[in-house]
């Protein structure tokens, strides 16, 4: 996956393939995809509860508070969709998963403050 | 201990705005010569944003209930309405992004621009949610605030 480009005859870092070819990979790439879909499911889980009442009294009897439940799902859907993407070895390039991201907090951020504004 | 607790919460929310400019700004300048202080960097913004995140939620499941009646009575109901409904879960977006820099800030920076991207791009969205939050939870202070002055409450003013 990452080959050696250059070694120097010093301890000096080697850089690989994948570094120079901007492409994050590992569990850099994995959670990085996982936490752009965890932020957009924490907007959507929002925006659901909110106006789906039996689903914020379910959630607020798993744990005695919805909001508590709601930080709870929003970690384990970014550990586990990070778990099952680094499992599937995912890579992509860096800039496009860093603007997918950027995208997806203004994009939540954004919904949320809409959505309170409207309802 | 409600105080020290209400407290607390936006003061590591502040050091954890303060860890991600630091990140952000060893990122700029990534070297092989930061690496360890980048990482160090990154760990303190997750440390600093769960432990906002672990006290700002108890206090607001344990505490917050009557000051959110004392806000809807008073003439800025949409402190709560708007402002705490809003930061409430605005506040899980910096969380994750506070638990996933210390995983892209483990790569090696210096020889890896994606990654040195990525990290100041979560390192920014942790500050501007982070301000955002913070001046919100200031606006739904004074929602409680004004609505102690309106009803005319001794010493509010």
């Amino acid at each position: 996956m990452s080959t050696t480009m250059d070694r120097t005859a010093s301890s000096r870092p080697v850089t690989t393939a994948t570094e120079t070819a901007g492409v994050l990979d590992g569990a850099a790439a994995a959670f990085g995809m996982s936490a752009t879909i965890a932020i957009l499911f924490n907007t959507l889980l929002a925006w659901v509860k909110d106006a789906y009442d039996p689903l914020n009294s379910f959630m607020a009897s798993l744990t005695g508070h919805h909001w508590r439940t709601h930080g709870i799902v929003d970690v384990v859907v970014f550990v586990a969709l990070g778990y099952l993407f680094m499992h599937r070895a995912f890579r992509m390039n860096g800039m496009k998963l860093a603007a997918l991201l950027a995208g997806a907090v203004i994009a939540g951020g954004g919904g949320l403050a809409l959505w309170f504004v409207l309802v | 201990m409600s105080d020290i607790i209400l407290f607390a919460h936006p003061t590591f929310g502040v050091l954890g705005i303060l860890a991600a400019v630091w990140v952000f700004v060893e990122a700029l300048n990534a070297s092989e010569a930061n690496q360890t202080r980048i990482r160090y960097a990154a760990l303190a913004v997750t440390i600093c944003i769960v432990l906002a995140w672990v006290l700002g939620g108890y206090w607001y499941t344990v505490y917050y209930a009557p000051e959110k009646a004392i806000i809807l009575k008073g003439p800025w109901p949409w402190a709560h309405n708007f402002m705490m409904e809003t930061k409430e879960h605005l506040f899980f977006i910096p969380l994750i992004l506070a638990l996933y820099l210390p995983i892209v800030a483990a790569k090696r920076l210096a020889m890896n621009k994606a990654a040195r991207m990525m990290v100041m791009v979560v390192a920014t969205f942790v500050v501007l949610n982070g301000l955002a939050i913070e001046g919100a939870g200031a606006i739904i202070n004074y929602g409680v605030k004004v609505a102690f002055v309106h009803t005319g409450t001794k010493g509010a003013e």
